[in-house]
């Protein structure tokens, strides 16, 4: 054969290759995103669809729930750099390597194994009444605070964002630990030659070379901040109480699945996608501009 | 051990209670009774035998084995496939095609749930397995091909050349040569896939509308919500579900790691 004859078989063949995964994405995810679209601008009884323009968006918009929703996700950002932090200093702990660390970093990662059913279902009775999070106030001798976090609107969301740090803190610390094996140590020495103290050393010559990964973990906890929460939410509260703990993705659940209101739905994850777009756009150019 | 290192290992210690609390909640709960668990005192394996006649476990066990290997099969199948074209090969259309892919990672679930509910029960798909198993390999291959892309890109063209220019089809380069080297990032793909298929509940929840079809984390989450809750039988119910992807997780850490932080680069 030639090598235009071998090219030309292999881009053939590249071309069968590629087609299978491409049209199958498009059909499962490609269309229905156009189609949510369609659908968000029409009204949807259960056996037809009729056209109703944009007056979804308008109601939506001018409905309080939607707002308080909205207002759920922003709360729910005040964990992301909770869910950050923490993890980082346990992983610059176990980069310490000190006794059975390696242990500990297996004890650490677990739940990312877990199913947030489960997590969530233990997390219920830990912030339950009689349950052990008001054990532990009485052992340390603040049994009067005695919580009932579940029962009140605000509450409820701080119980659902605590569980969501406690099953981020895995993730982020292997993204921390990944980081940190790639450090330059001489560049520390050559901090210290010159006069660093150890702040100076994290904050000039560490944090920099971590950048990156903050960054990924940001966009990480983010991105399940806003999408992955429904069977947290679904397990522990319901969305409620009220709409306490209703966030955009489980709004579209409910929307949709609860209420049978399949227009409401498709709009409002049409602005889940156009939020985290918008996140995953920032973050390429963030990372365009600093390279 | 100096006095650095001791403050650094009880942190560690206390840490790790914190995290390992609800794996001891579940296990000392589910040996309890109703009635212990509600004050009583003792542990009995009571819950243990209510297990079976509170939620179809085996079923719902293998109804998990059976999805979750159903979508990870297409995914491997289309993911390494693609990803191959995609590293090693230069068209027009390529950048495109890789563009879409990052593209259709950005995808939300929610955002596209409604259409796809209505396309796959118009093509009657939702009363047995396949609706569900579309819809995790469609959430899945995007990922995949990503991962399966930049490891292909880390075989080198030289090989991939001389065995054409040896007189190996594209397609047997791949087959006989590819492949076989790529088995850590499949690996990486299949634990991936696994854990998170085997821990979903809302694809579950619409698309295997079949009670009988249920995965065992779609049983217990309906379990959790439904009225009667005996609250030391779904942690025994919990344990089951957790226990495979615990193991899994156990033996290949490693792989689950590198699938974690695969999207930052080198």
């Amino acid at each position: 054969m030639s090598k235009s004859a071998l090219q030309k078989e292999k881009s053939r063949t590249a071309l069968l290759f590629g087609i299978p995964a491409l049209l199958f994405v498009f059909l499962l995810l490609g269309i229905p995103i156009l189609q949510s679209i369609y659908y968000s601008m029409t009204k949807w009884n259960g056996l037809s669809t009729y056209w109703i323009g944009p007056s979804t968006y308008i109601k939506e918009f001018s409905n309080p729930i939607f707002w308080r929703v909205m207002q759920n996700n922003a709360l729910l950002l005040f964990s992301v750099p909770v869910a950050i932090v923490v993890p980082m200093g346990i992983a610059f702990l176990l980069n310490e390597h000190v006794y059975g660390w390696r242990f500990f970093r297996s004890v650490y990662f677990l739940p990312t194994a877990i199913s947030w059913v489960v997590i969530g279902m233990v997390s219920l009775r830990f912030f339950a009444q009689e349950g052990l999070l008001n054990d532990l106030l009485k052992g340390i001798g603040l049994g009067f605070i005695r919580t009932d976090l579940l029962s009140s609107e605000r509450g409820a969301l701080a119980a659902v964002a605590i569980t969501f740090i406690w099953s981020m803190v895995g993730t982020n610390i292997m993204i921390f630990l990944t980081g940190m094996s790639n450090l330059e140590i001489s560049l520390n020495e050559a901090g210290r030659l010159d006069g660093a103290n150890n702040y100076q050393i994290f904050r000039h010559i560490t944090l920099p070379q971590l950048k990156r990964f903050i960054q990924f973990s940001f966009v990480i906890t983010v991105i399940s901040a806003f999408t992955a929460l429904f069977s947290l939410i679904f397990v522990m509260t319901g969305g409620g109480p009220g709409f306490g703990t209703t966030t955009l993705e489980f709004f579209v659940y409910q929307s949709a699945f609860a209420k049978g209101d399949f227009g409401t739905g498709a709009m409002l994850g049409l602005i889940l996608f156009v939020i985290m777009a918008g996140l995953g756009v920032a973050q390429l150019a963030l990372t365009k501009s600093k390279d | 051990m100096n006095f650095k290192k001791l403050v650094t290992f009880i942190s560690m210690l206390v840490f790790s209670l914190v995290m390992l609390y609800p794996f001891y909640f579940m296990i000392e709960t589910s040996f309890k009774s109703k009635e212990q668990f509600l004050g009583a005192p003792g542990h009995s394996l009571a819950s243990w035998r209510k297990l079976t006649s509170a939620m179809p476990i085996w079923t719902q066990l293998s109804n998990s084995i059976i999805v979750c290997s159903g979508a990870i099969i297409i995914i491997l199948l289309l993911s390494t496939l693609a990803g191959f074209s995609l590293a090693k090969t230069r068209f027009r259309g390529t950048p495109y095609f890789f563009l879409g892919i990052i593209g259709a990672m950005l995808i939300p679930l929610h955002s596209v749930i409604i259409p796809a509910y209505v396309n796959i029960s118009r093509l009657n798909l939702l009363g047995g397995y396949w609706g569900a198993i579309l819809m995790y390999a469609a959430l899945g291959v995007p990922f995949a091909t990503f991962l399966m892309t930049s490891y292909f890109r880390g075989l080198p063209d030289e090989l991939i050349e001389a065995s054409i220019v040896d007189g190996l089809s594209f397609a047997r380069v791949f087959l006989r040569i590819a492949l076989p080297l790529s088995i850590p990032a499949i690996a990486t793909v299949v634990v991936l896939q696994f854990i998170q298929i085997w821990c979903d509940l809302l694809v579950g929840l619409l698309f295997l509308q079949n009670p009988a079809n249920r995965t065992l984390t779609v049983g217990l989450g309906a379990l959790s919500a439904g009225r009667t809750t005996d609250i030391p039988v779904l942690m025994a119910g919990s344990l089951i579900s957790a226990l495979p992807a615990i193991i899994v997780y156990l033996i290949f850490q490693r792989q689950l790691a590198a699938g974690l932080t695969a999207g930052i680069g080198k």
